[in-house]
């Protein structure tokens, strides 16, 4: 793919305070005990009160997000509208099997089950965007925002101007009390994940859009192309995806400037990553995200986000720095995100 | 009546999660749909399951709904004249 997808619009909900757009990583909101929650808006200045009544946190979070973000970028529409999640609205899908139960098989109303289903929230924007055109929603675990990003240049190929693209998670209290028992969370007292010491996740949530153009105007960073390795079994096959990555776009590793991990925050899906940091801190500042946002199978579109501000802002904040080195122009950042052990993508991002 | 219209109001604003709407503000002669509280077709759904799950009474007629629905106290004395209240 030849074309690069400038970033000219941003909004994110998540655990940090991204509502203000100001916020450079000022303060730093910890941990809530095992699980990372969204700070969320007030929706009302968003989305109209009978709309709002139906929406669970996932909707409300994602139609919130996107309009923050295409408020940013101010467009009027976009000529296409591609969203990634994990699990879905997960809060009606509960809801609607919840009633199954209670009510014994009867009595089951249409909200719930309406809203449950993945696609809810990309259908919702275009709703209230009036933007009837190419409409996608991606469901691949943890490449759900990377195929998003993936499909948005092959879109550009084909001729979109704008796209608007994002990555929605919600948890419930079912979810995390489901991740409690299968021991998969912990609450670790240290963020340091890059040291190796940490075991176990801490799941966080949130909610990331952008709007992406075909034009540099008004962008300050730009997405020139993302690559993924699925269970790789080796940190030389991360290491080759990253090289035919950058190859393609006639750089290598050594001229990185920033390299952004997404570590999972358990020594035990984080190995490969650990054992590439020595390489890649040698020659770039070295930072990373998940301690800000928590895993989930969308976190790459706030590491995104992230990435988008650390070029704009040409800064490193010191709040997600691993080592000390700096660089007087930040040109090009590579993100480097796995989701629990599974999912490796490589996304590069360079300034405008 | 009185009663029955107080006790539907309660029971509307939880079904449909009018988390603004206020039993008082619920006018009982006040259209349901389109004007007044401004109730759509999934609403309409809604008080469908509302009527046979709290007073079990089946719509058999759907032509039937449109006259039901038309505000709080028709829906009562839908309710009463099926002798469910």
């Amino acid at each position: 793919m030849t074309k690069k997808a400038y970033i000219i619009g941003s909004g994110s909900i998540s655990p940090q305070n991204t509502i203000d757009e100001n916020w450079f990583f000022e303060k730093i909101n910890p941990v809530h005990i095992d699980f990372f929650s969204a700070l969320e808006p007030s929706y009302k200045e968003h989305i109209a009160p009978n709309m709002l009544r139906r929406m669970g946190r996932a909707i409300k979070m994602g139609v919130t997000a996107a309009n923050m973000a295409v408020v940013d970028a101010k467009v009027q529409n976009v000529d296409a509208i591609i969203s990634g999640t994990g699990l879905g609205c997960f809060e009606d899908s509960e809801k609607f099997l919840l009633a199954i139960i209670n009510n014994k098989e009867q009595f089951l109303t249409p909200t719930s089950f309406i809203q449950s289903t993945h696609n809810t929230v990309g259908s919702q924007i275009a709703l209230i965007m009036k933007c009837y055109d190419y409409n996608f929603t991606y469901v691949h675990r943890g490449f759900s925002f990377e195929t998003c990003v993936m499909d948005a240049l092959m879109q550009m190929e084909e001729g979109k101007q704008t796209i608007l693209i994002g990555g929605i998670e919600e948890h419930t209290p079912m979810y995390v009390e489901l991740l409690r028992r299968s021991k998969k969370f912990s609450s670790n007292n240290s963020h340091q994940y890059y040291e190796g010491k940490t075991k176990g996740i801490q799941m966080g949530e949130g909610s990331t859009f952008f709007v992406l153009s075909d034009t540099k105007k008004n962008a300050c960073s730009c997405i020139e192309g993302i690559s993924f390795s699925y269970k790789p079994k080796s940190t030389e096959e991360i290491l080759s995806a990253i090289t035919n990555l950058l190859k393609t776009h006639q750089t290598s590793l050594e001229k990185i400037d920033v390299v952004l991990m997404g570590f999972s925050g358990d020594q035990q899906f984080d190995n490969y990553l650990l054992e590439l940091l020595p390489q890649v801190s040698k020659t770039s500042a070295t930072a990373h995200f998940k301690q800000l946002c928590g895993e989930y199978h969308t976190a790459g579109a706030f590491g995104t986000w992230v990435a988008n501000k650390i070029i704009e802002k040409q800064n490193v904040p010191e709040a997600i720095k691993i080592n000390s080195l700096t660089k007087s122009t930040i040109n090009t950042v590579l993100i480097i995100n796995a989701y629990m052990g599974i999912n490796y993508s490589f996304t590069l991002l360079s300034k405008c | 009546m009185d009663a029955l219209i107080e006790k539907l109001k309660g029971q509307i604003i939880e079904q449909l999660n009018l988390v603004e709407v206020k039993p008082a503000d619920i006018k009982p002669d006040a259209p349901l749909f389109g004007e007044g509280l401004g109730l759509d077709s999934i609403d309409a759904l809604e008080l469908i399951v509302l009527l046979e799950k709290h007073y079990g009474i089946k719509i058999q007629n759907p032509a039937d709904g449109k006259k039901i629905f038309e505000s709080v106290r028709t829906m009562a004395e839908f309710i009463k004249s099926n002798g469910k209240d």
